[in-house]
């Protein structure tokens, strides 16, 4: 019982849902948690900040994000006292890493690099962007975070004791479920058709795809479990979350899923750029295949859902041209569809990994199976808070549907502290890590597998898939 | 911090060591998840066909 409060896993639990509790307080009308900072793409930097919340809309961007950054502060300390941390030493280093891991979080909303779609580009005036979607804040703050824990070593080793990647990926995941949890009760909503035909994406990601990296990985490139079971999530699943979800699920070391992570954004971007203009060139007569094979093939839900975005106004364009008129946004949401679907599962495979690698994979040769107690003792506890509150949102989302604006607004408003955590998860990474030396080993290699995997099978089963289950299909007509 | 550089020396090794052949669980978790994958596919292709012919 004591190690309920010892351990930076059942932290990230008790943090996890104190987060998820507050913001459910908008479903009592009460808004606890609506002055959280939101993050717009921007041109301006004055139009940067805004609030989770229309209800806190008066309160100036700034402002939220101090308040932010002491809530932050606040509920973490609380668990470093009891993880025995000295205080002091964390609240400064946490102060430094938050307010770095923001800067990079705020330089990758700025709109030359984050626009991806026409209309944005439009929108902000610009004739260039990187399109690398807002998540690119990620990268950036891995790389800043490499360059003082390589170049600054003295000033990483000052923030020592608040750089706990694992305990911020962990709570940044408990805080996901209730998220996932709203997306899984509001696509109910959607065309049962397309829901249904959703379903093939969870078959093909976490069977097939899953499988065939795994061993593309282990046998062909050498790779360890730890690395392959990583990689197979990142490329075959959804990316970040589905990469981090894993590696705490067998308990990888921190640095092996945001590497992972990483090289899923970089991809993405390429996917972003080429998938929807190869669809609009050969599936232009099958759009809702064309759609579908967004979501399935592009693995971050914002370069997923930009590229089914794309799709839809290309195809639809091309179709214009010819005479032929689609309602918008039926291919955007098969590509989303696909995707919802594919994360809402990733709680449900990393607890199937954390099963199966406690039991048998992790397990030290000669010894024998583990107990129930044994199981216990290694298992994840965050798997369980994400359980709970994906669950807690599924249930309640489909039990009063009318109620879902107010779910949505508590996920959202609890999805501004995950996505912080997973950018303080991603700048500490780069603090504790000598990526020269893994660049120099591994990350080639790492890229390799994720270049034949991903042109070898995933985007080729992807379409055949995408082509099986929504050929024939066109959206309904203007 | 030493220890934290003494895991970044071991993740480096460990994607240069010698090949880790697979064991008997990995092999039955690749081989199941293939099998249960196109049997669920083929299962969902009738069902989908059968049930939702989905005309928008």
């Amino acid at each position: 019982m004591k190690n309920l409060f010892k351990t930076e896993d059942w932290w990230s639990v008790w943090i996890g849902l104190f987060v998820f509790v507050i913001s459910l307080f908008t479903l009592g009308g009460v808004d606890l948690l609506g002055w959280g900072v939101k993050t717009n793409v921007w041109m301006d930097i004055n139009k940067a900040l805004g609030v989770a919340s229309k209800n806190y809309v008066a309160l100036p961007g700034l402002v939220s994000l101090i308040m932010t950054f002491l809530f932050m502060l606040i509920v973490t300390s609380v668990g470093a006292k009891f993880l025995g941390l000295d205080l002091r030493k964390f609240a400064i280093g946490f102060t430094f890493i938050f307010w770095i891991a923001y800067a990079c979080w705020l330089l990758g909303s700025w709109a030359p690099i984050a626009v991806n779609t026409p209309a944005d580009m439009q929108k902000f005036g610009l004739n260039f962007s990187l399109r690398l979607t807002g998540e690119s804040g990620f990268i950036i703050a891995l790389l800043v975070g490499l360059v003082i824990g390589n170049f600054f070593k003295g000033f990483a080793g000052y923030l020592k004791e608040a750089t706990r990647p694992e305990w911020y990926i962990k709570t940044a995941i408990v805080i996901l479920g209730a998220g996932l949890g709203v997306k899984a009760a509001s696509s109910t909503g959607l065309a049962t058709a397309v829901l249904f035909r959703g379903l093939c994406a969870i078959v093909e990601a976490y069977l097939i795809y899953w499988a065939l990296v795994y061993f593309v990985s282990r046998r062909v490139f050498h790779f360890s479990s730890e690395w392959s079971a990583v990689l197979a999530s990142g490329i075959s699943v959804c990316g970040v979350s589905a990469a981090i979800a894993t590696g705490g699920a067998i308990r990888a070391r921190p640095v092996v899923p945001v590497m992972v992570a990483s090289l899923v954004v970089i991809f993405a971007v390429v996917e972003l750029i080429i998938l929807p203009a190869l669809a609009m060139e050969f599936l232009h007569t099958q759009p809702m295949v064309a759609g579908a094979w967004m979501g399935l093939a592009v693995k971050t839900d914002g370069a997923a859902v930009a590229s089914g975005a794309i799709t839809d106004a290309l195809i639809r364009g091309r179709a214009a041209a010819e005479g032929i008129n689609y309602q918008e946004g039926w291919m955007l949401m098969a590509a989303t569809t696909t995707k919802v679907f594919i994360d809402m599962f990733i709680g449900i495979w990393a607890f199937v990994l954390a099963v199966i690698w406690t039991t048998v994979i992790d397990r030290k040769a000669g010894a024998a199976a583990a107990g129930a107690g044994e199981i216990w003792n290694r298992f994840p506890k965050f798997v369980i808070g994400y359980f709970l509150t994906f669950l807690v949102m599924l249930v309640i989302g489909l039990a009063a549907p009318t109620i879902m604006s107010q779910l949505s607004l508590a996920s959202g408003e609890a999805d501004v502290f995950r996505v912080l955590f997973f950018v303080l998860t991603f700048f500490s990474i780069g603090l504790v890590s000598d990526f020269r030396k893994l660049w120099a080993e591994g990350i080639g290699k790492l890229a390799l597998v994720y270049l034949v995997c991903l042109f070898g099978f995933i985007l080729w089963i992807g379409l055949a898939i995408s082509f099986i289950f929504f050929h024939g299909l066109t959206p309904p007509l203007m | 911090m030493a220890h934290q550089m003494s895991v970044e020396k071991e993740t480096a090794q460990a994607q240069s060591q010698a090949y880790e052949p697979l064991l008997p669980a990995e092999k039955q978790l690749i081989i199941w998840s293939l099998v249960i994958g196109v049997v669920l596919l083929g299962i969902l292709i009738v069902v989908s066909y059968t049930f939702f012919p989905g005309s928008f």
